[in-house]
């Protein structure tokens, strides 16, 4: 990207502002997350041994007595050198950084394909009437577990039927969640896309917008001077558009949990599930970590694409 | 609209399908091994996949007697103190390197290295010293005489060569690529936590499934349809709610098995009033077993520690019997009165919290019909359901509870010392009697089995009298596997101990 001299001031500025809360996010995140991991009923030893002084060996061995702000302490100085330790239970000796990478980079086209499918339904949904919104409304809030154990019933006896009569050739998706599949993802992307209000967000959030551009100065000037509308409108709609893709990651990264789970996606929702349920401190902070640092890289772009799309925010800046 | 809707949907399935593999045998987990080392071993998962990769010196026949695997032979002194193993000639590692009693001996050091961390040394806590004689020949000296040392023998044997790290640790990249000696080899790890395994071509007995992939299906209700679907071909345990559907099947065959597990309710003998033996006793009085089980399968009834088909199992002494006049008798003689509904002791109401496993299979419906029999006897009680870390720590670690509703598993040497002896590493709830202690110690250090059988039916009496657990039953247990696999003997407790015979057609 080349940045004009007029525009690199603000642009650095709002990236330092947008750097340092990122740095809090993620040290917010990692300590609220060693609290109540930490608070939660277990630790990691008790789960690994079966008596006494063998959950003390590894409780010494993995600092589970240390205090919070400790144990806290050396994960953010592990995590400054690039060490986010072993995992204790969930992969037992693997890299945290490396189980990171893998199911990461699983989740991370489920992530993208959902926010572009959420924003592209949400735009033209954006432009309906009220009767849209409440359809829209009432069709997102259903829980999206709920949601895909419907649509994998029905896939999977509806196939099997057709099967079993000869009618159908036995497909590799067959049986859902269990086989690996393009289907099984795409159903992911989906849920992610339009469960939970998710996609009922992303509407409100859009129609907002549109009905601000719409009644825009500029926008109201071009339709008077009997020009199109809509090419200024849809320009003007870009910059809050990426706000609100960008505010929306942390929505989806929240149903990524439910969405691997119910399909059997082993990604970083699910990995993060399970690193929780089975008290592996070091995999659920890195997990967190990460998820705040995508977070707040979302928001610093969103923010950095803003300045460099709106002249009036530059000058604010 | 089913005229446009049906040729549509038919149209979208056949675009979608492919031919999808077959020949393997896939069976189903809850959650797949965390690790796939059996040094550090937790979950009966993990143990499936032991089974599959690495023999023992060891090993059960169908008759379930211990007979040698990758031992020869096995000869114990006169003064039951030591131990001569030799091991079993040509044998190989899955890599192909040759198994000997040096491999034995690192991996009975390995376990006792307190370094090391393993989950498992336990397997070998009776283990002195080990010496090796030669490539074929090594001896064990004992900690203590013991007639029983060659049942001990089945602990799986690790290749020492396969281990980068001294002393081992859970991070050694063995636990990525595991070699053993077993019927199978890892073959891959899927992207979907699933692991394949090969068939070992240097295993001595041709195999009859030439390959195996456990699948981790955590929906549990679920796996039984996978099953019908043909996209499994085994489920280790069939729920007793669908063992309906599955009889109904052509496709699937159902083996029944024994298993070493009983359901009880245990009590915390540290917190009053479980101290008191007639409040126990009251409790157990008030319980309608065989009404507790019939909503969630078949099994026989319990009245002490041991299966009833166990030779330990003392049949002369009878289960509880449900009856509310002994009940309240023995409640009045613990010092309780009925206030309205509700037993009460110093204008307390005594109310229970009963604490289950969450992932005990169908220990909800056994709550609730546990906690409505308690009631209408004049007891309160509230149920929570814990998770496996909530549970250790909570249940065995502090010892904060009232009651539990727990099974116990046991492998073919039905040691109920750590459960019942007051110095048991499971005997959470606390329970004390010295003659029991004395009776276990008797029975573990006896050379004679009528002596030992002697021991343990007392101490089958003594407990049911003590009552610190209500004693259930054993759940009798189903395997389903598809039809295509023939020759299928299910183990008890390891499930594929004979899948060399196993035979896919």
């Amino acid at each position: 990207m080349s940045v004009g001299r007029g525009r690199a001031g603000p642009l650095a500025w709002a990236a330092l502002r947008r750097a340092l809360a990122a740095i809090g996010s993620v040290l917010g995140a990692t300590l609220l997350l060693q609290a109540l991991v930490g608070f939660a009923p277990g630790d990691a030893a008790d789960l690994a041994a079966n008596d006494a002084a063998l959950r003390e060996a590894l409780s010494a061995e993995w600092g589970l007595n240390e205090p919070l702000l400790t144990r806290w302490g050396r994960f953010v100085l592990g995590a400054v050198q690039g060490d986010l330790g072993e995992s204790l239970t969930v992969r037992p000796g693997a890299s945290v950084g490396a189980l990171i990478t893998t199911s990461g980079a699983r989740s991370a086209g489920l992530v993208v394909a959902a926010l572009a499918l959420g924003l592209g339904l949400a735009l033209p949904l954006g432009f309906g009437g009220g009767r849209a919104r409440r359809l829209t409304l009432i069709l997102s809030a259903a829980p999206v577990f709920l949601a895909l154990y419907a649509v994998m019933t029905g896939l999977n006896e509806g196939a099997w039927a057709l099967i079993e009569s000869g009618h159908l050739q036995r497909p590799d998706w067959f049986a859902l969640p269990d086989a690996e599949s393009s289907l099984r993802w795409t159903i992911g992307a989906c849920a992610l896309a339009w469960g939970s209000s998710s996609l009922a967000e992303l509407q409100a959030a859009t129609a907002q917008e549109l009905s601000r551009v719409r009644r825009a100065p500029f926008v109201l000037a071009a339709q008077a001077r009997g020009e199109p509308a809509w090419p200024v409108a849809l320009r003007n709609l870009l910059p809050p558009l990426v706000e609100v893709g960008a505010s929306h990651v942390a929505v989806v990264l929240g149903g990524l949990i439910v969405v691997e789970r119910a399909l059997q996606l082993n990604g970083a929702g699910d990995l993060f599930w399970r690193a929780c349920s089975q008290r592996d401190l070091p995999l659920a902070c890195g997990l967190a970590a990460s998820a705040a640092l995508v977070v707040a890289s979302a928001r610093l772009l969103s923010d950095l694409a803003r300045l460099w799309l709106d002249p009036r925010l530059r000058e604010a800046a | 609209m089913s005229r446009v809707m049906t040729p549509l949907l038919l149209i979208v399935l056949a675009a979608l399908a492919a031919p999808a593999d077959a020949g393997s045998l896939r069976y189903a987990e809850d959650s797949a091994p965390a690790i796939v080392n059996p040094l550090y071993s937790t979950t009966m998962a993990e143990a499936r996949v032991n089974e599959l990769l690495f023999g023992g010196l060891y090993a059960d026949d169908r008759d379930l007697r211990a007979t040698p695997l990758i031992a020869e032979g096995a000869t114990l002194n006169a003064a039951a103190d030591e131990l001569r193993v030799t091991v079993r000639p040509g044998l190989t590692w899955h890599d192909g390197k040759p198994l000997t009693a040096r491999d034995v001996a690192f991996t009975v050091e390995t376990l006792q290295d307190p370094k090391t961390l393993s989950t498992e040394a336990g397997r070998v806590d009776w283990v002195q010293s080990v010496s090796v004689v030669n490539d074929r020949e090594l001896v064990f000296k004992l900690k203590r005489p013991d007639p029983q040392a060659i049942e001990k023998l089945f602990f799986k044997i690790l290749p020492a060569h396969a281990f980068a790290s001294r002393p081992v640790t859970r991070a050694d990249a063995f636990r990525t690529k595991p070699v053993g000696s077993g019927p199978y080899r890892l073959a891959r790890f899927g992207d979907d936590n699933s692991i394949t395994f090969a068939a070992n071509p240097n295993y001595p007995k041709a195999l009859g499934v030439s390959e195996i992939v456990m699948r981790e299906v955590s929906d549990k209700s679920y796996q039984a349809k996978l099953l019908l679907y043909e996209s499994l071909e085994a489920l280790v345990r069939v729920l007793p709610r669908d063992l309906a559907v599955l009889q109904k099947s052509r496709k699937v065959e159902l083996y029944p098995y024994q298993t070493n597990s009983w359901w009880y309710i245990g009590f915390n003998l540290n917190a009053a009033p479980f101290d008191d033996e007639r409040v126990r006793q009251a409790l157990a009085c008030m319980t309608d077993v065989p009404s507790l089980l019939a909503p969630i399968g078949t099994g026989q009834t319990l009245s002490g520690p041991f299966v009833r088909s166990s030779p330990y199992y003392n049949h002369d002494v009878p289960p509880w019997p449900n009856d509310n006049a002994r009940a309240a008798e023995l409640m009045k003689g613990a010092g309780f009165t009925k206030v309205g509904e509700y037993w009460s002791r110093d204008g307390q109401a005594l109310t229970v919290t009963v604490s289950a496993h969450k992932t005990l299979e169908s220990a909800q419906e056994v709550v609730i019909n546990l906690q409505s029999q308690w009631r209408a006897a004049g007891v309160k009680v509230d149920v929570e359901f814990l998770d496996e870390a909530a549970w250790k720590a909570r249940i065995w670690k502090q010892h904060d509870y009232d009651v539990v509703l727990a099974q116990w598993s046991f492998d073919r040497n039905e040691d109920v010392r750590e459960q019942l002896h007051s110095s048991g590493a499971r005997n959470f709830g606390g329970y004390k009697n010295a003659e029991v202690d004395a009776l276990l110690d008797s029975a573990r250090a006896s050379r004679d089995p009528a002596a030992r059988k002697a021991d343990l039916r007392k101490v089958h009496a003594i407990v049911h009298d003590d009552a610190p657990m209500i004693f259930l039953w054993s759940l009798d247990s189903y395997s389903a596997v598809s039809t295509k696999v023939r020759d299928v003997v299910v183990h008890p407790f390891a499930y594929f101990s004979f899948v060399s015979d196993w035979k896919m057609l």
